[in-house]
């Protein structure tokens, strides 16, 4: 078999090319359909990807506790103590790969001039930076230096809508668990900048020492971040802490916290699949019908091929090669195509013009293509193996024919 | 600092006797603590008149008031029609509002403290703050001026580094008989953002009173909040029930 097969791929390779012009518009067509699913898969996974670390780093943590309360009160009542004896043990342990514990609070802040409702975090910087807030975030002044330090860290946001700025002092107001006023003058260390606007002007970051002081909670704390390495699932260390953890504690992964969150993940995932499919019945309809016409056209010759004692079969393997060979360098060119067209914006495609749009989604005004080997290889798989798919239906029309009806249709 | 001010502007009086200022040197948180110790147990009834001049509109609110040492207070509406019974009980740094029309009493919580009180240039937490003011602040005595035979002293109160108080600086000018002629609150730059100040002294009540006071911001000349007392009695002797929750919802 080894010689008629050469001759057999000899044969497809230059019937590919006797009509140069159906082919390379056939190679256009898979080039460009490969190039979209990859280019197109690119953006919105990278979006999805984006969307989740944003959604996962704002929230913070993949897994959190809190008391059975918080959730629907966030208010200093519902407050829950440190961690200790068996959760402590369980957060040293793998999977966790970091905690914090942090006071979350509704509050006040108000200037010489304004005063706006925002949410006070009490952090403990070493282990939050991890986690949530980070330094990198800081555009003015310095990040917390311990959890007893005395500053603030506000965002450029709200900022401007107090009209204050670094250094100056602002007060912070709050209640404590009896509903008593409690309130404290903070001054400005720090201002940072987030993915969305509407963050920088809700959350303010003060010491967690501090701020328990100052709501007069002891070592109280009103959640309690936990992350592992795997934050696409949580469940494995969602059921190490659900053991760990007193009962009566609510212990909730990032799935359930932001429900809105994970549904968009799931849907981008879906959306991913829908738009393969939709690539592919369009490139097979074209796919098919080149095949099918290359066939008609050389009824007349397949009727001599026959005559001259090729065999059914080998009309069906020359025809099903050269589908091959053009999905074949279609596909190293799409793919090619693709890769190329995302190099130059792998540091993202600033899309600020239409970031209102973006952030009412949950994404940020920066997009970051995300290309993995993975999707590559399935956008070829598929094209291949659906493009190989359709063209049996021309290849087994092809072997057919009898030789006699086929010279003389000609 | 302001509530004690305000009460100090609604009941003002002048029976403190001025001590030999000239020969010692003059601590001035000592003339707060007297002037707080002067106020401990004394007990007034007053009836004023609320001003508020907006943008382009004109609201005004007939109020009684009655107040006992610096800790206790009740002022209720009784003009016009549609506000009267409204009320507002001060207790040390709590506050509770009653509203008529729903007929609740309501402990203003710390997140309503920066609202305004019945829509005046004073807010909340002007009105509820009460103690504690001598140890928030830093207390400098600029200058004593002699005006009309009273001592006038200005002092110039810088409030410490953790103090719920956002001004940079407070400057207030207090006679010797602790009526307060005019509080400035500046900004962290050195701006001043704005002033309470006294209009008109009167003699009411067998002591000399500010009878009209004036709150406004300076970037609004326009806009502002007076304080008119239209009568007021001193040593009044007040029913126990006076500062309970069940009086302030009576009508």
């Amino acid at each position: 078999m080894a010689t008629p097969s050469k001759i057999l791929l000899r044969l497809a390779w230059r019937n590919l090319w006797r009509n140069r012009r159906r082919t390379l518009v056939m190679l256009a067509a898979i080039m460009l359909g490969v190039w979209s699913m990859i280019f197109l898969n690119a953006l919105t996974r990278g979006m999805v990807e984006q969307m989740l670390i944003d959604g996962i780093r704002a929230m913070p943590g993949e897994v959190q506790i809190h008391h059975p309360d918080y959730r629907d009160d966030p208010s200093v009542v519902n407050s829950m103590p440190a961690p200790d004896g068996a959760l402590l043990e369980a957060l040293a342990r793998p999977p966790v790969t970091g905690w914090t514990g942090r006071v979350k609070v509704p509050a006040m802040i108000s200037s010489e001039r304004e005063n706006r409702g925002v949410i006070l975090l009490g952090i403990d910087p070493t282990s939050e930076a991890a986690l949530g807030f980070r330094p990198q975030d800081i555009v003015d002044g310095r990040y917390l230096e311990g959890v007893d330090d005395t500053g603030l860290i506000i965002g450029r946001k709200l900022v401007e809508r107090l009209e204050t700025r670094l250094g100056k002092r602002v007060v912070v107001m709050s209640q404590d668990p009896e509903n008593n006023v409690a309130d404290r003058g903070f001054r400005i260390v720090g201002v940072y900048q987030a993915t969305l606007p509407a963050q920088e002007e809700m959350f303010i970051y003060a010491g967690r020492s501090t701020v328990q002081a100052m709501l007069g909670i002891g070592t109280g704390i009103s959640e309690l971040a936990v992350s592992a390495s795997n934050f696409r699932e949580p469940a494995q260390l969602l059921q190490h802490l659900q053991a760990a953890a007193d009962p009566a504690l609510e212990v909730l992964d990032w799935k359930e916290i932001d429900s809105y969150l994970g549904l968009m993940v799931d849907m981008m995932d879906g959306f991913i699949l829908v738009f393969v499919i939709l690539i592919y019945v369009v490139l097979g309809f074209g796919l098919a019908n080149t095949l099918m016409m290359a066939v008609f056209e050389r009824i007349r010759e397949i009727g001599l091929m026959q005559a001259l004692g090729m065999t059914p079969a080998s009309i069906l393997v020359q025809i099903l090669l050269e589908s091959t060979m053009l999905l074949l360098v279609g596909l190293i060119a799409g793919t090619a195509l693709g890769v190329v067209s995302l190099l130059p914006l792998r540091d993202g495609i600033d899309l600020s013009a239409v970031a209102q749009g973006m952030e009412m989604m949950g994404s940020g005004a920066v997009l970051y293509p995300s290309l993995t080997a993975q999707d590559l290889l399935i956008a070829n798989l598929v094209v291949l193996v659906l493009g190989i798919l359709t063209s049996l239906f021309p290849a087994w029309r092809g072997s057919r024919y009898r030789p006699v009806e086929a010279i003389a249709r000609g | 600092m302001q509530r004690w001010l305000l009460l100090l502007a609604l009941t003002v009086a002048s029976g403190w006797p001025g001590p030999a200022l000239v020969e010692e040197p003059i601590d001035p948180r000592d003339i707060i603590r007297r002037a707080m110790e002067h106020w401990r147990g004394q007990t007034s009834v007053s009836e004023m008149t609320m001003i508020i001049q907006g943008d382009g509109w004109t609201r005004s609110m007939s109020m009684k008031s009655w107040s006992e040492g610096t800790e206790l207070t009740l002022v209720r509406v009784t003009a016009p029609k549609k506000d009267a019974g409204t009320g507002t009980l001060l207790n040390g740094d709590n506050m509770w509002s009653f509203a008529p029309r729903i007929n609740r009493v309501i402990k203003i919580p710390s997140s309503m403290m920066n609202q305004s009180w019945m829509g005046s240039d004073f807010s909340n937490k002007d009105i509820s703050r009460s103690t504690d003011i001598i140890d928030l602040y830093d207390h400098r005595l600029e200058k004593v001026e002699l005006i009309d035979g009273h001592e006038v002293y200005t002092i110039v109160s810088i409030p410490h580094e953790d103090a719920a108080i956002v001004w940079g600086q407070e400057i207030v000018r207090v006679r010797d008989d602790f009526l307060l002629l005019q509080q400035q609150f500046w900004d962290q730059d050195g701006v001043l953002v704005k002033q309470l100040e006294t209009l008109d002294i009167a003699e009411m009540g067998g002591r000399s009173v500010a009878r009209i006071m004036r709150m406004q911001e300076v970037e609004t000349p326009d806009e502002w909040t007076e304080l008119r007392l239209d009568q007021v009695e001193f040593d009044v002797d007040l029913p126990e029930n006076t500062f309970t929750l069940a009086n302030l919802r009576r009508r």
